[in-house]
């Protein structure tokens, strides 16, 4: 027996098919120097019970694939997940997920492993993603016992870094909707958020194309270059 | 259900829920508003979403035969056009958040043949190529839309503008009452084995022109008319005797009772036949002639035309003239074209002129001189709408100034009463005093020849603006002949002069057609109006009068009429034949919403305006009320490229 064995919490237990199905999942892609139109992308965004890290859970997932550099409407992922104990608090008033929508939802391991699944080995997208990918990473470790490995690009750092000229402080998903004209049917709906952020994703990409970032990894480098820098800055 | 299906189940609902926005999107926009919803959700589900940065081509003639078809979700597309002539590229269209491209290319499985840009930062769904012959062979609605593209929009424009002259007629006409509530008499009737000449008998005898053949329970079998009779008497082996089943017309054409008169006129025009039965349950129980539902209607256009042309006194054109604006109501129901009922006013005008005057004479008596009565701008480009002024004048012939001048003082006194009489039927006095009373405008053929070479020689940008309407001119009364040797004297001069032309042409770029590249429409406010509004007369039409006169004078085509010059302007192939449809189309759409306008105006009892609030209209009439301006813009600007204004 582990040593550390008695503070670790109990692997879940899965009936036999979704063993088979998480053993048969692909790990994530390392980000290559293809287009940005060759790479799968999946824009991802969670609705939670709140925005604490480790008490709250995910309650509904939204999540659409950009293929060929296009959004395929027919077939976006929406789960909500079956969250029997979780009590009514002020974030219903954001995300409108009643008691009884989410009694109704389904299985959260079914539900998780059918999103790993549509992810694939693609890298995802989303607008403050480090809090998408936590949030993320704890659903699959407590309901699946696995480990998130994906690489996950923020949208929230790539629009000031493509958009200098913009200056729009502690941005919101919403600001960007607004500064390039998008339509949201209706916002904190995950498929919804899902479906505008991959809009914004679009764009963006339209815009890297245009400033010579035309593979997702020099991207990403970008992207961490930019982060430094700023820190850099901020430090000063 | 399983779990397992509920679940899926409710994934399913949750992809629509992601679509009906989409969805939604869709359905403001014709043909989608029209589409069967599991047609219109197959659609949606199989497409993608893509984004084209400003100034980005999407699709060109160099990518070959076009893969898919698109449909502007948010943002412009325009068309470029490389120019034949000289290098550089002019936006032949827009397309519009809603609107869809490239229909002819597609179907016609070829190439684009214009480069389709994103105008601004444009989001377009993008159906492949197998999924719209998919929703093309699904759906009549969009297959009918895909084939008859913008023309169909057209149509589509021309059934509501049906429909709603439609429902304003029931009101005066009752062509909505039921069949059955028409206190129609009782159906003459016969059995199939009646000898021929019997059922004549009845038919003659009850003073009807049709008999219905019934059975035993009243079930109609056929239906015999004069019409019929007429072919039995041409006939000559027919024989009287036989029985009438031999020359009835089989199972009739029928309408329930609930069927409105409208229903039944409309069937009538579409069939022709002249009698239409009315069948409930089964059983006869009413027939309905054309002479029925002509009382009903009380105008027609050749009846009104013989009533004007022999009208007793000028009182009774006076009441003649609210009938002209019954008949024009009536024609817009009929789906006539703008252009078929400026013509018949034009028409009916004439009519209206010529009585004036013949019953002017007749009371004053003949002033024994010869005269032509001649009609200038809208009247003599025969593009009069109901809103219409006095543009007129006499031209006589005569040896010298001296008798000249006797000729006109004999004419004049006649010429201001027909001013004045014309004025009670409705014709508006000039504000300008371009009158036949004027004696400025009461002239002998050299005095107008030099009138109009002074038109010529000394036109300014000023003076060009009151003389143009006499460059579109006819005769409506009299000889033609001292007419058409002005017209042609002044196309000589006209031909010659390129200055003068230059000056047509700087005139015709005053009036700029109101779109902007950014707005829809450029709208400003007259007096203390609540809405600002575009003027269609004169920012919507006079560019294509002006541009079309200008081309006309220039290239020796003596026809006045806008539309007729146009066309002859492209059968010499002085414009080009796709640009000259285009033109026309947009010049008849023009007309046609400022006629409908004129149309709402006299049943609300407000004076006739040519300003229109764009937002008034629907949003389809709107968006081709805006490309037809667009064609307006364009017009000018060969124009401006062929005068190097």
């Amino acid at each position: 027996m582990n040593l550390f064995a008695w503070w670790r919490p109990a692997a879940p237990e899965l009936d036999a098919p979704l063993r088979r199905r998480l053993a048969a999942l692909p790990g994530p892609a390392p980000l290559g120097v293809c287009s940005l139109r060759e790479q799968r992308w999946v824009v991802l965004d969670l609705e939670t019970s709140g925005l604490n890290l480790n008490r709250d859970q995910v309650l509904s997932i939204g999540a659409v694939a950009i293929e060929d550099g296009a959004i395929a409407l027919g077939r976006p992922f929406e789960r909500t997940l079956h969250r029997p104990a979780q009590k009514t608090n002020a974030s219903v008033l954001i995300h409108g997920l009643g008691p009884s929508a989410l009694a109704a939802g389904s299985d959260p391991a079914e539900a998780l492993l059918d999103l790993m699944d549509f992810i694939g080995d693609s890298p995802v997208l989303a607008f403050h993603a480090p809090f998408d990918q936590r949030m993320l990473a704890r659903a699959l470790k407590d309901s699946l016992g696995l480990r998130l490995q994906h690489l996950f690009l923020d949208l929230a750092e790539l629009a000031p870094l493509l958009n200098p000229d913009t200056v729009l402080r502690e941005a919101g998903l919403d600001d960007w909707i607004a500064r390039f004209g998008l339509e949201v049917q209706a916002r904190h709906h995950a498929s919804a958020d899902a479906q505008v952020t991959a809009e914004l994703a679009l764009i963006l990409f339209s815009q890297a194309r245009r400033q010579q970032l035309d593979s997702p990894l020099q991207l990403e480098q970008r992207v961490r270059q930019w982060r430094r820098r700023k820190a850099h800055h901020h430090s000063l | 259900m399983s779990k397992k299906d509920a679940y899926s189940q409710a994934g399913r609902t949750a992809v629509l829920q992601n679509i009906q926005g989409t969805l939604q999107f869709l359905q403001r926009f014709p043909p989608f508003n029209q589409m069967e919803h599991n047609h219109l959700a197959y659609l949606v589900e199989q497409c993608q979403l893509r984004f084209h940065a400003a100034g980005e081509s999407i699709i060109k003639p160099a990518d070959g035969p076009v893969e898919h078809f698109y449909i502007v979700k948010q943002g412009r597309v325009v068309g470029e056009r490389h120019h034949v002539t000289k290098p550089g590229t002019e936006t032949t269209f827009e397309i519009a958040s809603g609107e869809c491209f490239p229909l002819a290319a597609l179907l016609g499985e070829r190439a684009t043949r214009t480069e389709h840009l994103a105008g601004e930062d444009t989001f377009c769904l993008q159906l492949d190529k197998a999924a719209f012959i998919r929703v093309f062979s699904m759906s009549e609605v969009f297959r009918d839309f895909a084939l008859r593209g913008v023309s169909s929009l057209l149509d589509q424009v021309n059934q509501q503008v049906r429909q709603r002259a439609v429902e304003t007629l029931g009101t005066q006409y009752s062509l909505n009452t039921p069949l059955g509530e028409l206190a129609l008499r009782h159906p003459v009737v016969c059995a199939p084995d009646t000898p021929l000449r019997e059922a004549v008998g009845l038919m003659h005898e009850q003073q009807v022109g049709s008999i219905i053949i019934v059975d035993g329970q009243r079930h109609p079998l056929g239906i015999f008319t004069l019409r019929d009779l007429r072919q039995v008497v041409a006939d000559a082996s027919a024989e009287l005797t036989a029985p009438i089943e031999r020359y009835m017309t089989v199972r009739p054409f029928h309408l329930s009772p609930q069927a409105s008169a409208f229903d039944a006129a409309m069937a009538m025009t579409e069939r022709h036949i002249a009698h239409v039965c009315l069948v409930d349950n089964q059983r006869l129980c009413g027939v309905i002639s054309e002479r029925d539902l002509f009382s009903l209607q009380r105008v027609d256009l050749v009846h009104l035309a013989r009533t004007i042309r022999h009208a007793p006194r000028l009182d009774s054109l006076v009441s003649l003239r609210g009938e002209i604006g019954q008949l024009v109501e009536r024609m817009l129901a009929h789906g006539a074209s703008s252009t078929q009922i400026t013509q018949i006013i034009t028409l009916l005008n004439d009519h209206t002129v010529c009585r004036v005057i013949e019953l002017a004479i007749a009371e004053r008596g003949d002033p024994g001189v010869p005269f032509s009565w001649l009609c200038f701008g809208s009247e003599g480009r025969r593009e009069q709408t109901l809103h219409t002024d006095q543009d007129n004048g006499i031209l006589f012939e005569a040896r010298d100034a001296v008798e000249a001048e006797a000729i006109r003082a004999r004419l004049l006194p006649l010429a201001q009463q027909v001013n004045h009489n014309l004025a009670q039927c409705g014709f508006t006095l000039c504000k300008g005093n371009v009158m036949a009373g004027n004696p400025e405008l009461c002239l002998s053929r050299s005095e107008w020849a030099r009138r109009f070479a002074g038109f010529v020689r000394e036109a300014s940008p000023e003076n060009l603006l009151g003389s143009s309407i006499y460059f579109d001119l006819r005769v409506v009364w009299g000889d033609e002949q001292g007419c058409e040797q002005l017209r042609q004297g002044l196309l000589e001069q006209v031909a010659d002069n390129r200055i003068f032309q230059r000056m047509l042409a700087d005139n015709a770029l005053r009036q700029r057609p109101p779109v902007g590249r950014l707005r829809e429409f450029v709208l400003t406010r007259q007096g203390d109006d609540k809405a600002a509004t575009l003027d269609l007369k004169v920012q919507g039409l006079t560019p294509f009068v002006d541009g079309a006169r200008l081309l006309a004078l220039a290239h020796g085509i003596s026809a006045c009429n806008t539309l007729e010059r146009l066309r002859q302007l492209i059968a010499k192939g002085i414009i080009d034949p796709l640009d000259g449809a285009a033109y026309e189309e947009a010049y008849h759409f023009i007309q046609q919403t400022r006629m409908q306008q004129h149309q709402r105006q006299t049943r609300e009892n407000l004076p006739y305006s040519n300003r229109l609030d764009p937002d008034s209209l629907n949003h389809l009439d709107r968006r081709i009320l805006r490309e037809s301006l667009r064609q307006a813009q364009r017009l000018q600007s060969s124009l401006a490229l062929r005068y190097q204004l």
